[in-house]
């Protein structure tokens, strides 16, 4: 397996803010759509497969997240974040529902994000990854595989603890302490 | 964790992942309605996720993906209503006087009398200048037409090409980082059975600030570690991190078109290992250098 760091996938981008597009797309602009998909599809198929692990199945979680956003663009607004992190954790539930086999959890329209980050800009995105993996890299590795366990394996606290033989208590406090230590490297 | 206690931070990073039991789950989603500092809470551990999911290794969707969804958004067009303008506007000569009585109302046609004798005179022309006008555009429609035509045929068959262009430079790429492909180095027959050594080429264009590489043999690398390309640019400046990649379990990998600055001459190429995430300094020893 690699990791790619170069635009494989690039297609000429949209200089147009998320804002726009999804007001282009809100009234039925397909080419906005593109736009989007071009700027976001690479992250919300990567973590598919990584929670998937099966390209087919990560590729109908593809055309199901971006599809929603096109029937009701007005789900994702901007006061709920960045979309560029909305579609991600989206994609991440879909993909753990898709894995338990069970219907959506929540309506992706109760699910709101604080992030500062400008994820429309392909720089600041990509130093943004950088920046991320450079931390996570670096966190203990109980709490970095606690963490991959639940986010990723969607794991219950109660499921990990049986597994690792740590208690309850352990494994939520491990799974806070990388998030706040994740938190607080974009803070500075 | 109940509606009239705050929800303790561990269990909102759970429950934004959604791993709380139904009953548990339920009872926090009931609080966290009501309590806009729980609310803000959960927003910050959302965004901390929505970091997270970021750090994930980037895989591009396959290249049918994107005209799989266009086909599909096509088949939901959606039908947009158009803003109508206010009835009123459509009249905007008429006072309000005589929109309100209208036609065939006495106090209309007693309203317009004092006019009609200058009409009557200009009557006769009006059919004649209306038909001229009509004429007129409609010979401006025709050529109209025919450049906009002319033009769309021009753009359909620029699109064509940039399509045709774009997917075959797509096919390529795809086989060249496609997981399942078989990359062969044809050396010269080797006298004994030592193992393969690791190599790469790099192919780079500095006007353009494109760079392909391309490894084989690599040896496997321990966890958390990865390998990083360098280019040694030809002005002594520092060695710009040109991407990490990890070999697959061949040892075959591969960085295509990393984010590099335009019109840098390289020197060299080399690889080194670095620690997962990468470094902006490369860690000796060099594991390949080539120039």
């Amino acid at each position: 397996m690699y990791r790619e760091t170069g635009l494989v996938n690039a297609s000429p981008q949209s200089s147009q803010d998320d804002g726009t597009l999804l007001a282009l797309a809100k009234r039925g602009d397909e080419y906005a759509m593109a736009s989007l998909f071009d700027r976001y599809s690479r992250v919300v198929y990567s973590v598919a497969l990584r929670v998937l692990r099966d390209p087919a199945s990560a590729e109908d979680i593809l055309q199901e997240v971006f599809m929603q956003l096109w029937r009701s663009p007005d789900a994702f607004i901007a006061t709920r974040g960045s979309l560029g992190g909305w579609l991600a954790v989206v994609s991440r539930n879909r993909s753990i529902d898709a894995l338990r086999r069970k219907k959506p959890m929540e309506p992706v329209n109760e699910l709101s994000l604080a992030a500062p980050f400008n994820l429309a800009n392909e720089a600041e995105r990509n130093n943004m990854m950088e920046k991320a993996r450079g931390v996570i890299v670096k966190l203990p590795a109980e709490q970095r595989k606690t963490l991959e366990m639940a986010f990723f394996d969607g794991l219950t606290h109660s499921e990990i603890a049986e597994m690792t033989g740590d208690p309850l208590g352990t494994v939520k406090t491990r799974i806070r302490s990388a998030l706040t230590t994740l938190r607080k490297a974009f803070q500075t | 964790m109940s509606l009239t206690r705050h929800i303790e931070p561990e269990d909102l990073a759970l429950f934004a992942m959604q791993l709380l039991g139904r009953d548990e789950a339920r009872a926090v989603a009931g609080h966290v309605e009501e309590c806009p500092d729980c609310r803000r809470q959960l927003a910050e551990v959302q965004g901390d996720l929505a970091v997270y999911a970021h750090a994930v290794d980037m895989h591009s969707p396959p290249a049918l993906a994107r005209e799989r969804l266009m086909k599909q958004v096509a088949r939901e067009k959606k039908v947009v209503p158009i803003e109508r303008t206010p009835a009123e506007t459509a009249f905007p000569n008429r006072t309000e006087q005589v929109f309100r009585t209208g036609l065939g109302s006495g106090a209309y046609l007693t309203e317009e009398e004092p006019q009609r004798s200058t009409l009557s005179k200009l009557a006769p022309w009006a059919g004649w200048a209306v038909a001229a006008g009509v004429a007129v555009t409609a010979w401006s429609f025709y050529h109209d037409r025919d450049a906009l035509q002319d033009k769309l045929k021009s753009q359909a068959s620029q699109i064509d090409r940039i399509s045709a262009d774009a997917a075959a430079a797509k096919q390529m790429l795809d086989a060249m980082t496609d997981p399942t492909a078989k990359h062969v180095t044809l050396v010269k027959a080797p006298a004994s059975s030592t193992p393969p050594e690791p190599q790469g080429r790099a192919t780079y264009v500095s006007e353009k600030g494109a760079l392909i590489f391309l490894a084989s043999n690599m040896e496997p690398l321990q966890p958390y570690k990865v390998y990083e390309l360098w280019m040694i640019p030809a002005d002594g400046r520092d060695p710009i991190p040109a991407g990490t990649f990890h070999p697959d379990e061949r040892g075959n990998a591969s960085v295509i078109m990393p984010p590099l600055p335009k019109g840098i001459e390289a020197k060299a190429f080399g690889v080194t290992v670095e620690d997962e995430g990468g470094s902006q300094t490369p860690t000796l020893p060099i594991i390949l250098a080539g120039s």
